[in-house]
Formats: structure tokens, C-alpha cells, sequence
């Protein structure tokens, strides 16, 4: 694994992030909205209109001649005429401010009129918003902001009419799209220009400019998701965002080529796909399924523009607002459920997302109240906002979620090198440990075959001369050969011995030896443990130098004492035997008589790289000085 | 430790049907001659090859064994296993050429109470063969390094073969083993402990019979681990 491995599964660490930085963009927009939306300081010279004369009418003028019913302002269709989807005519009389700034521009500005608007003052048309192709132009969102021309203005009694055009309640798909009229409010142009570019900003702009963000990031991840399959909530995020960003984005085009009942249709029915995917990404994110809603998903985005359909589009707001419960109640049971498996998360990770979730909860909370006008729907759209910041927010994590595995990923090629070159190593090192305990194996195998066949056939007629001759000495002869014969096989192919093993080997053989004789010993090993080990044929020719002595010391010295000395000193190995006996007779020209197998000794000792020196004279005894090299 | 064992001095014990088991002809008539030469009112019955062993052993009770290690049809471990198995009173004696602890060490594991090299002289032989009837066995270094080793191996081993004790060497015994392996001769080391020469022949006796039963349970657990017991 390249990236660090938590506790919980990967896939699901790695998904749970929700960036900060996203819910803090959420929280300052919520912030900012509301505080924008807070009651505007009243400026004197702005007047405020709250009353205006309305009549029913269709026509393209203001009927004089029908009865006119004073109406508050803000007027909201759905209360005062519930079932009224036509035209409806304001009038409001006016007289211009006079002394006090008598060359300012005044100018008419209107916070919400939906869904469209023509506005004639002293019955010449100064604003229309009507749409050009028939149907009912959408401009719900949009605050309207006309100058009053100077040179319409009378002195006084100025009478602004406002034809006014929207839908029922029933027939659109949100309070937000019902017609209805705010409070007028006739000021000078600046400050007026200033309130309305700030509405403009915050209602209009800034959703577009979101939108367009959220649907960028939609299409990234559906690409990401397309090139790397490997995470399942990427994909369902993607189609969230792009139902979410279109229908934002809707909300603002004005004009439409299909009709409004079409138009309304749409854009109630593209809610079903929209809670669907968002309800697809959190149970993913989650990363256990729930069968049951995921099962009621797909069935539910195809049943809700049958319903809607049937419904008629004079029942359509009903319709849409039953089925905004029912997937509205489904997304916070499916947000429950997230909360709810991912509580083992880390803190940090943990707590932003659960934030951001219960955001999305409260949001649509709110969402609901106002669909059900239990609260008076917020000056702006702060729930839109929130809804696409946050969409936003959990984008950017999702990227950045990919941007830390790539990183991961390239650590992990970058280390890949070193860890390759780290297991070839310990490969190799096993690989010749491997070598050399085979090759233990083998020459243990090889010793053991030689030395069998050698006693079976070398011994076997070695041990009948033995045993069947009838002369002392080819028997001792063949003896002696036996001995020969295993120590060969053993200098030939053993392994090293402890040094310590092979002194207590020579003690044993040399004591008991002796001790049959009846030659008095004494054996002084080196004082210190000695850790050295010898190579088997040093072993080997060793024996032979020692055994040499001491058959020579029971044969033919005469000898009743025998010292025996070993040290290590310096990495040398000494070993003395001396005697007491009569000594090694001199030939005849002064030199030891080398009949008793000290030639031999000596050239074994030579063959070892060591040194045997033998010194004797006939009332001191014999001294034989080996020394090796360890 | 048996106190009155301790005290009882070295008796003979009486050999009176003993196995020879060698192939090679010669060498069979020489052990034939040697150990009548030791035991002289024993019945001796031979044995070219394991078979044929293992055959007399089932049917003929045997005071002492003196078995080849290097047969035709097998080696003479498996007939040294089988007297122990067979028949616990008898002692089997392993004569061999090799010497080396390879060989040896697997015959004392199956339960052989000493061992004795061929191309020694006769006197030698009869002199080891006697000791040993009278209870002294034989210990060179290399053997008590191995017998070290190996209850070394076992005491740290954590399994144990179900209903199969555990072994393990006395105090004593330790020691005796360590100074044998040393090189000192077993009268040394008697004199060193201050124990006489046969008290040390019976720790050695009880070690090389400790050493068996050890390596019993070893095969045991072996076998139980590759699933060849069913109990």
C-alpha cells in the first residue's frame, strides 16, 4: 500500500473529507445573505409604496372602468387570489419629491415581481419584461430597477401603472416562481441603482457564477470518474451537480421557447433525479449500500413526472409538493444513516462532514417551511445558496481527495526504486543464505556417503585382517589403517570443530590411554574459554601428531609422568606434550632419529602453516612443541 | 535416585542368551569367540541380517545384544528399538567401525546401552565388554555433547507429546555430562564429585535410559504432529 492504511477501509477515509474551506465559503455566504437581507436602513428620500389599486384584467391598458380593490403590498397571489393565473393591473399614484432635489433623476424600483412585468408611467410604457415569443416570461428572481424619465413626470399626480402577469400557486413548481408584487419604492436613482446592484449581485449573480462552477466541477468529476473507476460515489456526485447547477441555472433564463407549463413541469420533476443522485452519493460515501432506498430510487424518478403528469398542471404545485416530502424525508433518513456509520471517523474528518450534512438537513428543513408557508420565504434565496456552496465545498474535497491519492501514488513510485532494490537485497542475502546451508547439507551428504562406502568396503576388509591375522603386527598394522581411514574421511569433508570440543576430545583419548599404561598425567588446558574453531583437517592432523606421542611415549620412553600442556595466546594454539622417559635415541650423526614418525609429525604440522619442534635428550625426556595458527 | 542402588557394589549380571548380530562371516565368528570368552556359559544365536533379528527377537528372550549398525537389509538401530520395545530387561550393545557420533547417537537414542569399536583389540573388547555388563556404559565427549544438545533442545521445546513424561537431567547428571564433555575420564570425575566410580556409571546408565525415553517422546510428538496418531 502507498498511502498510509487508517483504521478504517481506504476507500471510505479517503472520501470523508469535507473541506473546510468549503464550509467556511457556505457559512460566510449564509452570513453575508442574511445580513443583506436584514431590513435596509431606510433612506428618507426613499418613498416607500405599500398600497395600490388592482383590478383583473387582461387588456393592455389599465381598465378604468372596472372596480378596483385596494391591495397591500407586498401582494402575494396565493393569498389574495389563489386561483388567479392571468393578468392583474396595479395603479399607484405618486407626486414627485419637489424642492428638496429637484434635478435628481428618480427612478422605480421594484424587489420582486414575477414573472413578468410592464410598468407605464402616466400611460407611456417605461419597463417591460414581456417576453417576446408568447410565453410567460420568468423573471421571479430578478429585481427591476426603471428611471423615471423627467419628461413623463407631471408636477404632481403621477399615476404608475404596472401590468403584472404570473402563475397560480397550483401551477408552478415553488412559492418562489408564484406571482406576486413587493413593495414599491420610488427614490432617487443612485441610491436606488445601489440597492438594486446589490440585489442583483446577491440574488442573481452570484447563484449564476456558483452554478457555473458547481457545474464545472460536475463535469470534472464525472470525467475523473470516467478515467478512474475506482470510487462509486464519484459518479452520482457528478450527475448532482449537474442537475443542481441546470436547474440554479434555470432559474435565471427568462425566456423559454417551450411553454410555462412545460417549463414548470421540468423544472418540478428535475427535483426526483437530483434528491436521487444526492441520495446516492451520501449512501456511497457511507460505503455500506442501503438496499431498500436504492431499490425505491430509480422507480421514483421515473413515478414522479408520470404523477406530475397526470396531476395536470393545475394541481402541480400539490403534486410537487408531495413528492418534495416524501424525498425531502428520504434524504434526511439517508443522511442519518451516514451520520450514523461514519461516527467511528476520526474527529477532524469526522465532524465537518457531519456539519456540512446537518447544513443539508437544516436547509431543507427550511426549505420545507416555506414550501408549506409555515415561514415567510427569506429576502433572498439563502437556501439555494447553501445548497450550491455546499455542493461546491464537497466538489473541491472530492478533488482534492484525488489530488492526495495521486500524490500518494507518485510517493509510491518515487519509493518504489528503493523498495524494490530493499527486497532485492534481502533476496539475495536469503538466496545465499539459502546457498550456503544447501551446501552445509550437501558436504554433510557427500560425508556421509564417503565415509559409508569407505567403511563398507575399505573398513569391512580392513576390520577381517584385523581380526583374522594371525600376526600381532599386521593386525595393530591393520588397525592403524582403520584409524587412518576415518580420520582421512573426516579431514576430507568435515566441518569445523569448537576447539574447546576437540581439546576435550584429545583430553579423554589421551587420559585413557595413558591411564591403562599406568603413566601418571597431567592435563592443563588453556584458563580462559576459548571460542575459536578449527578447521577439520588441522583437527585431523592434530589427532595424528598426538596420537604419534603418545603411542611413542607408551612404547618406547619408559616414561611414569606425562605433562600435557594447551594454550591460546596471541591467535595461536600450543600444545607441549612432555615426558620424562628415556628419551628419543640420537643416530648415528647427532641428529634425532627420525624412525620414530617425527618426520611426519613435522611435515603435518608444516601442512597446517603451524610448527612442531621436538627436543629430547636422555635424562630430561622428550618435549614435543606444536603450535598452529588459528 | 535409589539409595540402595547407590551402595551395591558392581555385580555381573548374568548373561545367559545373547544375540550376534553381524554380517560380515569373519568378524561374526571373532565376536562369537570373544564373547564366549567373557560369558562362558551363554547361549549365543546369530544374525546376518536385520530380518533374521528381528525375527529371534520376538521369539527368543535375549539378556544381551551386540548389534552391527552397517547390514545388508537395514540398520541395527531398528533392531536395537525393537529389543528395547520387545523385550525392556535385555541391554543391546552396538559394535561398530564408525566412530563417530553420527552413527552412534541414534543407536543410543534407541535405547543401546553402550557401544564398542571393532578394530579395537580383543583384550579391549572384553575388558569395555565386561564393564559394561557390570552396569558401566561407556561416554566419550563427543556422545555427552550430543546428549547435552539434545535435552537442551528439549527443555526449551514448549509442546509436550500427550501421555509421554517429560524428561529432563538431574542436577547431577548435568554436571557429569558437562565434565565428560570436557574430556575428563569418569574416574576424574568421581574424584572431582566425590562420588564413587559406580555411582557415576549409574548416573550414565540413568542418562543414556533418560536419553532413550526422551527421544521416544520426540518421535512421539513427531508422529502425533504429522497426524499418525489417532487418539
Amino acid at each position: 500500500m502507498f498511502a498510509a492504511v487508517p483504521k478504517i477501509p481506504w476507500r471510505v477515509a479517503r472520501k470523508l473529507h469535507v473541506a473546510p474551506r468549503g464550509l467556511a465559503l457556505a457559512a460566510i455566504l449564509a452570513v453575508a445573505v442574511c445580513a443583506t437581507g436584514a431590513a435596509f436602513g431606510a433612506d428618507p428620500a426613499v418613498r416607500v409604496i405599500a398600497q395600490a389599486l388592482t383590478v383583473a384584467d387582461a387588456g393592455d391598458k389599465y381598465p378604468l372602468t372596472a372596480p378596483a380593490a385596494a391591495t397591500r403590498l407586498p401582494d402575494d397571489w396565493s393569498l389574495t387570489r389563489p386561483e388567479h393565473d392571468a393578468v392583474v393591473w396595479y395603479r399607484i399614484r405618486f407626486d414627485p419629491p419637489g424642492a428638496s432635489a429637484p434635478h435628481s433623476s428618480q427612478s422605480l424600483y421594484i424587489e420582486r415581481a414575477c414573472s413578468q412585468i410592464e410598468v407605464q408611467l402616466n400611460g407611456q410604457l417605461i419597463y417591460s419584461t414581456r417576453s417576446s415569443v408568447g410565453s410567460v416570461a420568468n423573471h421571479c428572481a430578478r429585481p427591476h430597477l426603471m428611471r423615471l424619465p423627467a419628461s413623463a413626470l407631471l408636477p404632481s399626480g403621477n399615476v404608475i401603472d404596472l401590468r403584472l402577469q404570473g402563475h397560480a400557486l397550483q401551477r408552478v413548481a415553488g412559492p418562489a416562481r408564484a406571482a406576486g408584487l413587493s413593495v414599491l419604492k420610488i427614490g432617487p436613482s443612485e441610491v436606488l441603482a445601489a440597492e438594486h446592484a446589490r440585489r442583483e449581485f446577491w440574488n442573481v449573480s452570484v447563484v449564476q457564477a456558483l452554478s457555473i462552477v458547481l457545474a464545472a466541477l460536475g463535469f470534472a468529476v464525472l470525467r475523473l470518474d470516467s478515467w478512474n473507476r475506482r470510487n462509486s460515489h464519484l459518479r452520482p456526485y457528478g450527475w448532482l451537480a449537474l442537475c443542481g447547477s441546470a436547474l440554479a441555472l434555470h432559474h435565471w433564463l427568462g425566456e423559454a421557447p417551450v411553454s410555462s407549463a412545460s417549463v414548470e413541469f421540468i423544472v418540478a420533476a428535475a427535483v426526483a433525479p437530483l434528491a436521487a443522485a444526492s441520495m446516492l452519493f451520501l449512501l456511497r460515501l457511507a460505503g455500506r449500500r442501503w438496499r431498500q432506498i436504492e431499490k425505491l430510487l430509480l422507480p421514483q424518478c421515473l413515478l414522479m413526472p408520470l404523477t406530475l403528469l397526470l396531476a395536470g398542471p393545475s394541481r402541480l404545485f400539490l403534486a410537487a409538493s408531495i413528492w418534495n416530502t416524501v424525498l425531502g424525508l428520504e434524504l434526511l433518513a439517508v443522511i442519518g444513516r451516514t451520520l450514523w456509520l461514519t461516527r467511528r471517523q476520526p474527529p477532524h474528518e469526522y465532524w465537518p462532514m457531519a456539519a456540512a450534512l446537518v447544513t443539508l438537513a437544516t436547509a431543507l428543513a427550511l426549505e420545507f417551511a416555506v414550501q408549506r408557508a409555515w415561514v415567510a420565504p427569506p429576502a433572498l434565496e439563502t437556501t439555494q445558496l447553501i445548497l450550491i456552496a455546499l455542493a461546491i465545498g464537497l466538489g473541491l474535497r472530492l478533488l482534492r481527495g484525488f489530488a492526495k491519492a495521486l500524490q500518494a501514488a507518485e510517493l509510491g513510485r518515487r519509493q518504489l526504486p528503493g523498495r524494490a532494490l530493499e527486497l532485492a537485497a534481502a533476496a539475495e542475502r536469503k538466496f545465499s543464505q539459502m546457498a550456503d546451508a544447501r551446501i552445509e547439507q550437501v558436504m554433510a551428504q557427500e560425508r556421509k556417503r564417503i565415509a559409508a562406502d569407505l567403511h563398507d568396503d575399505l573398513g569391512a576388509k580392513l576390520l577381517t585382517i584385523v581380526h583374522t591375522s594371525d600376526s600381532q603386527r599386521i593386525s595393530t598394522l591393520a588397525r592403524e589403517a582403520l584409524e587412518e581411514m576415518r580420520l582421512s574421511v573426516r579431514g576430507l569433508t568435515g566441518r569445523p570443530m569448537q576447539l574447546a570440543d576437540a581439546l576435550a576430545d584429545w583430553r579423554a583419548e589421551v587420559m585413557a590411554r595413558l591411564g591403562q599404561a599406568n603413566i601418571e598425567t597431567d592435563w592443563r588446558g588453556p584458563d580462559e574459554d576459548v571460542e575459536q574453531t578449527l578447521p577439520a583437517r588441522s583437527f585431523v592432523q592434530t589427532t595424528r601428531i598426538l596420537r604419534e606421542s603418545v603411542s611413542n611415549i607408551i612404547k618406547h620412553s619408559g616414561a611414569t609422568n606425562c605433562k600435557v600442556r594447551c594454550t591460546v595466546r596471541d591467535g595461536e594454539f600450543e600444545l607441549i606434550v612432555q615426558d620424562n622417559g628415556c628419551g628419543i635415541p640420537m643416530e648415528l650423526d647427532g641428529k634425532l632419529d627420525r624412525g620414530h614418525g617425527m618426520a611426519s609429525m613435522k611435515h603435518r604440522a608444516k601442512q597446517m602453516r603451524g610448527q612442531c619442534l621436538v627436543e629430547s635428550a636422555p635424562s630430561y625426556g622428550t618435549v614435543i612443541r606444536l603450535t598452529l595458527a588459528l | 535416585m535409589n539409595f540402595r542402588a547407590l551402595s551395591r557394589a558392581p555385580e555381573t549380571r548374568r548373561m545367559n542368551s545373547i544375540l550376534l548380530l553381524e554380517d560380515l562371516p569373519e568378524i561374526r565368528v571373532w565376536l562369537k569367540a570373544l564373547v564366549l570368552e567373557v560369558f562362558p556359559q551363554a547361549l549365543i544365536s546369530e544374525a546376518a541380517r536385520v530380518h533374521d533379528a528381528l525375527e529371534l527377537i520376538s521369539a527368543v528372550k535375549f539378556d544381551l545384544a551386540l548389534c552391527d549398525l552397517g547390514l545388508p537389509d537395514g540398520s541395527g538401530v531398528d533392531v536395537v528399538a525393537k529389543l528395547r520395545e520387545l523385550q525392556p530387561d535385555a541391554q543391546s550393545v552396538v559394535v561398530t567401525i564408525h566412530d563417530d557420533d553420527d552413527h552412534l547417537f541414534p543407536a543410543l537414542q534407541a535405547g543401546a546401552f553402550g557401544y564398542l569399536l571393532k578394530e579395537q583389540s580383543r583384550e579391549l573388547i572384553a575388558e569395555q565388554l565386561k564393564r559394561m555388563s557390570q552396569g558401566e556404559p561407556p561416554l566419550s565427549p563427543s556422545i555427552a555433547r550430543r546428549v547435552l544438545t539434545h535435552f537442551a533442545k528439549m527443555t526449551r521445546r514448549q509442546e509436550r507429546p500427550q501421555n509421554m513424561p517429560q524428561v529432563s537431567l538431574t542436577d547431577r547428571e548435568n554436571e557429569v555430562l558437562l565434565r565428560v564433555a570436557k574430556g575428563f575420564t569418569l574416574p576424574e570425575i568421581g574424584v572431582q564429585l566425590g562420588l564413587s566410580r559406580h555411582t557415576i556409571a549409574d548416573y550414565v546408565k540413568q542418562i543414556y535410559r533418560k536419553l532413550n525415553v526422551s527421544s521416544r517422546a520426540e518421535a512421539a510428538l513427531e508422529a502425533q504432529r504429522l497426524g499418525l496418531f489417532r487418539r
